[in-house]
């Protein structure tokens, strides 16, 4: 993948993820969408990866059309799944001063909030009866993320240049605005009663 | 002169045995419940090496549980089992990668204060934890390495595409199985602390750690050892998972990470975002 590219201080990478276990494929779509490649041309993206999982046949189709698009001012492509997390692609986000479209698994909130990159999360709103969409708004309203709709991310995508310099620190510093807030290893000590 | 032997087959002794044994059993269960506050450092005396237990369920899960683990002093909790559910291979993995990093991250911070350590010949005793728990001079040992710390794989309480019929036995199953890791061997001891966040293996071990407590099975309960953390998933904000609602009077400790479910059923603890 990124080995390949050619990588200038100019470049600026746009980074999706879509899911292990049932890729969100509408996600895929929307990405590769016209008025989100306007959205990301418009912001400056050089590069789009799209960790597309087991759904290649989509990327593939949806990436030629979008490819035909942008007429090579965004570099597109797409990587399966890797067990091993994302860590590669998160650093080179964060090298790039790049941005995370993630779907709103929270496994994928977290590891991408650790590398404060600003991410936009998308839920995936057809499927029934999952706490999505209501971490994806306490998130939000929290200021850690980005909350973007499916059917049209453009706007998601514009405002994500004034929220990088807004965003909340994640994991949230021990003290300020929680009022009791103590680290899961205090509450372990303290349970067993260690005494320091 | 005493009644015969046969009266002892009555039906009216049967009724009064049942009712006595009810009595104890529900007066057992409310000693060792919880209480509605939050208990906090119940132990008697003051320990100094805990052993830890954690049960690990599938992708989110285990990813969270790592995350609240992060900090883990191996000074202070010197052995870690990690409960794994039966085919799930990606957590078993993650558990060993986890200890690996551990084992990495002390050998650095080792390496940063050599002299001192050295003096004392740390390293070579590392290893050797449980039977000197006592004495204060082992707290500054970082236990970590392969006898630091067990995988133990259990069946699963229910396989994807199971009738739901044959449940019961399956989940019995996994009940008999939990007694394994929580015992361990004859030569450990049972864990001082269970960390669960949530899969349904996570109920059943639970249920296990209380049973050993209703007995007192090697003073689980007398020497305050398998105290209970629940911590309830980051992607819980508005609803606790059915885990959580079952669990949430009978684990010692349950905690929260959104404000909006603080005090559910009295208990819940809010201490912000821990992962």
């Amino acid at each position: 993948m990124a080995t390949a590219w050619e990588w200038t201080p100019e470049s600026k990478l746009c980074f999706v993820t879509t899911g292990a276990t049932a890729p969100f494929t509408a996600l895929i779509e929307s990405v590769l969408s016209p008025s989100s490649l306007e959205a990301l041309l418009e912001s400056g993206f050089t590069h789009l990866l799209v960790q597309h999982g087991s759904a290649k046949d989509v990327f593939t189709k949806a990436s030629s059309i979008a490819r035909a698009h942008v007429q090579g001012q965004i570099v597109i492509d797409g990587i399966d799944f890797n067990p091993d997390g994302l860590q590669a692609q998160l650093r080179l986000v964060q090298q790039a001063k790049g941005l995370v479209i993630s779907h709103a698994g929270s496994g994928s909130i977290l590891e991408a909030l650790r590398y404060q990159v600003p991410l936009i999360v998308v839920p995936n709103t057809s499927l029934l009866d999952n706490h999505q969409e209501e971490l994806a708004v306490a998130m939000e309203r929290s200021g850690y993320l980005l909350r973007g709709h499916v059917e049209d991310l453009s706007l998601a995508i514009r405002k994500s240049e004034e929220f990088r310099t807004r965003m909340s620190q994640f994991p949230p510093v021990t003290s300020g605005q929680h009022r009791e807030t103590k680290s899961f290893a205090a509450i372990m000590d303290e349970t067993v009663g260690f005494m320091d | 002169m005493a009644p015969p032997p046969s009266s002892l087959y009555t039906l009216s002794f049967a009724l009064a045995l049942l009712v006595t044994l009810f009595v104890a059993a529900s007066l057992r269960l409310l000693a060792i419940l919880p209480n509605a506050r939050p208990s906090k450092a119940q132990l008697r005396g003051r320990p100094t090496t805990a052993r830890v237990l954690v049960v690990l369920g599938s992708g989110g899960h285990t990813h969270e549980m790592f995350a609240l683990l992060r900090d883990l002093d191996s000074r202070k909790y010197t052995h870690r089992t990690y409960v794994v559910s039966s085919g799930d291979a990606f957590s078993a993995q993650r558990a060993g990668a986890f200890e690996k990093a551990l084992e990495e991250r002390t050998a650095r911070a080792q390496a940063g204060e050599e002299g001192s350590v050295a003096a004392e010949g740390g390293a070579p005793q590392i290893a050797r934890n449980g039977r000197k728990e006592t004495k204060r001079r082992e707290e500054r040992w970082h236990c970590v390495g392969p006898e630091c710390y067990t995988i133990a794989t259990i069946p699963r309480a229910r396989r994807i595409h199971q009738p739901l019929y044959t449940t019961p036995f399956s989940a019995l199953q996994t009940l008999l199985a939990a007694f394994h890791p929580l015992l361990g061997t004859s030569e450990s001891d049972l864990p001082t602390l269970i960390i669960t966040n949530g899969p349904a293996t996570a109920v059943i071990l639970i249920l296990a750690a209380f049973i050993l407590r209703f007995f007192n099975v090697r003073g689980a309960e007398s020497r305050g050892l398998c105290r209970t953390v629940y911590v309830e998933s980051f992607a819980r904000v508005r609803t606790l998972s059915l885990s959580g609602k079952l669990l949430v009077r009978v684990v010692d400790r349950f905690l929260v990470q959104w404000e909006g479910l603080e005090g559910y059923a009295g208990r819940a603890e809010y201490c912000g975002i821990l992962v």
